[in-house]
């Protein structure tokens, strides 16, 4: 991993664009399927991906330099499971009404291949600051491609955003947006006018 | 120090094991008492609104469930309104994917149901979870009951007078499990030691 452009700004781009985790990277797609039926649930939803991929990032870099090589799989697991528990406790104890709907998918961030994909690609061989910024904006990747599929769903599916009327009363919500399905469709587009709007700049797809 | 020996990768784990349990046992003490309180909050908002009680504003829900006599143990609740008293009951019945639980409340009369209230299913989002809207919960306000059993109907147009409410379309089995947990707690609400629990929670009212 020694070749990787470890400038903020190159990460930035890297993570957001030519190297994002859901259309480039095809990790993190089970809730990608799963919460983007509503926008704000996919909002705190991806909050809590970010926030738990910078921190677990950051704690990884912290601990490295101590770490015996081959229990380093499960400790990155331990340090992962730490912040998704405090997120999850944290919804259940300010949010209540949204851990309600986010129901067992808070605990599944812990799968969420994304978070251990940066770990071991880039915070067990850089300092903690740029790990936490890495994962950081590798969340905001993540954001970004679940927001605008939850917002075509919430749109077709309930004619609302944020749960606010959008839609005319007399338009027929789309029941296909609401069931998990139509994210394949949705992602799938994404994917395509991702790399297509990537080939054309010349960038290796 | 040698960091691969089996000695060092022992006591690292249970460093870094100790440590991460202790920091999330402390976060966990910090917030139950607010957990818990969400939990009973969420629980006695689903009764009043299954009452018809306005819960729209959640710092009244306690000033309004003080006005409910409750037996938790036996998930009965009654409530004097200002003309009648409501009498509501939990339950817990098979959905299509999972159980549906909620509250169910009827007028003293038992022959006027006042309303429903869910807290819990697994039914399809966008289909069978299409009981959670306000549409279909509303149609039970009011309904008559009195000859014991309501019907959940998708095929015949809903008929308050009849006991009938119109099902979800394209989620027949979720108006099914419907209709069958609420016939089964209405045949409970006509047993006569049901009615007489609720006269004792009414006179008892000490704990309320």
């Amino acid at each position: 991993m020694s070749d990787v452009d470890t400038r903020p700004g190159a990460i930035l781009k890297n993570n957001l664009w030519t190297s994002n985790p859901i259309f480039m990277q095809v990790l993190g797609i089970c809730s990608a399927l799963a919460v983007t039926n509503l926008l704000t649930n996919t909002a705190i939803m991806t909050i809590g991906v970010t926030l738990v991929t910078g921190f677990s990032s950051m704690t990884v870099s912290l601990l490295k330099g101590f770490m015996p090589r081959k229990v380093r799989m499960m400790v990155q697991t331990l340090i992962i499971a730490f912040y998704v528990i405090i997120v999850d406790i944290a919804l259940k104890a300010y949010l209540p009404e949204i851990s309600r709907n986010l129901g067992p998918y808070v605990g599944l961030i812990i799968t969420n291949c994304i978070i251990m994909g940066r770990a071991e690609a880039f915070a067990q061989s850089n300092g903690p600051v740029i790990s936490f910024w890495d994962g950081v904006t590798s969340g905001l990747g993540y954001m970004g491609v679940l927001m605008l599929i939850a917002f075509v769903r919430e749109l077709l599916g309930f004619g609302t955003l944020f749960g606010f009327q959008i839609l005319p009363e007399s338009f027929i919500p789309w029941t296909i947006m609401v069931v998990p399905p139509s994210a394949f469709f949705l992602l799938g587009f994404v994917i395509w006018a991702g790399k297509s709007a990537m080939n054309r700049k010349g960038a290796p797809a | 120090m040698n960091k691969q020996s089996t000695l060092y990768t022992i006591v690292f784990i249970f460093i870094v094991s100790f440590s991460f349990v202790f920091l999330l046992s402390m976060t966990n003490q910090v917030t139950i008492e607010r957990v818990e309180l969400n939990q009973i909050i969420a629980r006695q908002r689903a009764v009043l609104a299954s009452m018809g009680v306005d819960v729209s504003d959640p710092g009244r829900i306690q000033e309004e469930f003080d006005r409910v006599f409750a037996d938790e143990n036996a998930g009965l609740f009654a409530r004097r309104g200002d003309d009648r008293v409501i009498y509501a009951m939990e339950f817990v019945g098979a959905g299509l994917w999972g159980p549906i639980a909620g509250f169910i409340a009827v007028a003293d009369d038992f022959d006027t149901m006042v309303g429903i209230e869910f807290v819990d299913d697994n039914e399809t989002p966008g289909l069978g979870g299409r009981i959670n809207e306000p549409w279909f919960k509303e149609q039970f306000q009011g309904l008559n009951i009195s000859n014991g059993r309501i019907t959940v109907s998708v095929m015949e147009p809903a008929d308050p007078s009849a006991g009938r409410v119109d099902g979800v379309t394209g989620a027949t089995r979720t108006s099914d499990a419907i209709e069958a947990i609420v016939n089964a707690k209405l045949s409970a609400f006509r047993s006569e030691e049901t009615r007489e629990q609720f006269r004792d929670l009414l006179e008892s009212g000490g704990d309320a």
